[in-house]
């Protein structure tokens, strides 16, 4: 209906390259939203799984010094953990490891040397696996009584709430500029509308059916709103691709915190951007078409 | 064909300015539609190619009465009028071809199908030369040729024109009421609202006269 060689019923760009532009850089903003909220997605879901994968045993040192007693517990610990049911792996940490550990905090100094640190046991679970705790509890207090286990739930918790709060920010991050780019993509066709009244009474005039009308106003405000938001989210998409070209290049990603970069399948998600643009801008034009015809005669 | 009475129309809270407008455009006639400036012409006209609704009265078209005829009727209607307005209303992004074949591709014909025909219609309204030039480019009176040949390239059952040859010189404006003489042969009703008497007096059309709200029969067709 709208082909060059008919000759279009509305001015392809009169008017809307600065609104064009606006639709531009609120896909864009909400492509780089979407993008963050499924990396803060896969954050606490890596949280969440490598928490809840494992556990640790800790054997409190004695009062007064080390014992024969004391490090050959760290031994039956380990070998209560590889006879539980649901237990993968089990290994002592050594005297040295764990002094690697508090290093961070507590530096390498003499003082940390003399330091009584207990012995640490690390269990991997299964995956998919379930332990039974109590139960486990009861062989290790059997086995060695100056063990206690720590099966990370308290961490767990803390830290879902966090991955939680993360997530659900990151999406109502999303959502509000997604609500944003809805208003400016909806805004964009209402104004080009209304630019192009003077068309829409003309063709009214001339007895053209309202559908005909919206058909043609709805596939000019998709195809504008289309190549708006695409181009907004494929720079969006590029910053993602090169975020992972810093590792690449040799930049060191922070401690605690995911690359900025999305897998092949998480670009994929972005199309969704120019998708709903186009869908939007398609549902804007036409019922602002047809509740404009229906105020005229 | 078209039939009124007793019509009356005003905007918003002013005075009226169509007052109990009795008349009737019989199928085939050609009509003249004269009257002082800000007579009420234009408002008549939009009347009768249902761009406003009276304020009162019986307004009949194609044998449908428009105050109980459903809006989704009006589209068809209008496809049966060929309307040049006073203003033009080309389309300027559209060259003069695609103007003059707008109707044709609202009514759902290819371009294959009405090519020539649009093509053979701006040859005889003298813009042969002009077929892709954008509105903007033309001069006025190549304007409301194109405005015309938009009107008339459907073959209208009812052709209104709001002063066809008003940006026209003589040769043309001869030439343009000859072609809405041939359309009016062809079966079209016409109506052409001017100012222009020297149009009234090389033809036999009927005149009507707006005085002070008021239509008045002026002159009968002449066989």
């Amino acid at each position: 209906m709208n082909t060059d060689r008919e000759g279009r019923i509305l001015p392809r760009w009169e008017g809307a390259a600065p609104l064009d532009v606006v639709i531009g850089v609120m896909a864009f903003l909400a492509a780089l939203a979407l993008g963050a909220s499924l990396v803060a997605e896969r954050m606490a879901e890596g949280w969440r799984a490598g928490l809840a994968a494992g556990l640790t045993v800790q054997i409190l040192p004695p009062a007064e010094g080390a014992s024969p007693q004391w490090e050959k517990e760290a031994d039956s610990v380990v070998a209560v953990l590889s006879t539980t049911g649901g237990i993968a792996k089990a290994q002592a940490l050594s005297d040295a490891d764990t002094r690697k550990l508090v290093e961070p905090w507590l530096g390498a100094g003499a003082l940390v040397k003399e330091l009584p640190l207990p012995r640490l046991v690390d269990a991997t679970v299964a995956p998919g696996a379930a332990v039974d705790l109590p139960l486990l509890v009861r062989r290790l207090k059997q086995a060695a009584p100056d063990a206690i286990v720590d099966d990370h739930a308290r961490w767990i918790q803390r830290l879902q709430r966090a991955a939680d709060t993360v997530m659900w920010t990151s999406w109502g991050v999303l959502g509000l500029i997604a609500l944003a780019t809805a208003a400016a993509v909806t805004f964009a066709t209402r104004a080009g509308l209304a630019a192009n009244q003077d068309i829409v009474a003309l063709l009214h005039q001339m007895g053209a059916r309202a559908s005909f009308i919206a058909d043609a106003f709805e596939w000019h405000y998709l195809a504008s709103a289309l190549s708006a938001s695409a181009t907004g989210a494929a720079a969006a998409g590029v910053l993602f691709v090169a975020a992972g070209s810093l590792q690449v290049m040799g930049v060191e990603p922070v401690p605690f915190l995911p690359l900025l970069t999305l897998s092949p399948a998480e670009l994929a998600w972005l199309v969704a951007v120019p998708a709903c643009s186009g869908l939007i801008a398609l549902a804007t034009a036409r019922l602002s078409v047809l509740a404009a015809l229906g105020r005229i005669y | 064909m078209l039939r009124f009475e007793n019509v009356g129309m005003r905007y918003g809270a002013g005075a009226e300015v169509l007052r109990d407008v009795t008349f009737r455009l019989e199928p085939g006639s050609f009509t003249f539609l004269t009257g002082a400036s800000g007579a009420g012409k234009t408002t008549l006209l939009k009347l009768m190619f249902l761009q406003e609704p009276p304020t009162r009265g019986l307004i009949s078209l194609f044998g449908c009465d428009l105050a109980t005829a459903r809006r989704s009727q009006f589209p068809a209607l209008r496809r049966r009028i060929g309307v040049v307005f006073q203003d033009f209303r080309l389309l300027n992004h559209l060259s003069a071809f695609d103007n003059v074949a707008l109707p044709l591709r609202l009514a759902g014909r290819q371009r294959e199908d009405y090519s020539h025909d649009v093509e053979e219609l701006l040859g005889w309204v003298g813009l042969a030369e002009r077929l892709h030039a954008k509105p903007a480019t033309l001069s006025g009176g190549e304007q409301q040729r194109v405005a015309i040949a938009r009107a008339v390239v459907a073959r209208p059952d009812l052709l209104l024109a709001d002063e066809p040859t008003g940006n026209v010189d003589a040769d043309i404006a001869q030439r343009l009421v000859r072609l809405f003489e041939e359309l009016n042969r062809l079966g079209t009703t016409v109506l052409i609202a001017t100012h222009d008497r020297s149009l009234l007096d090389r033809t036999r059309a009927k005149e009507v006269r707006l005085v002070d709200g008021h239509l008045v029969e002026m002159r009968a067709q002449r066989p």
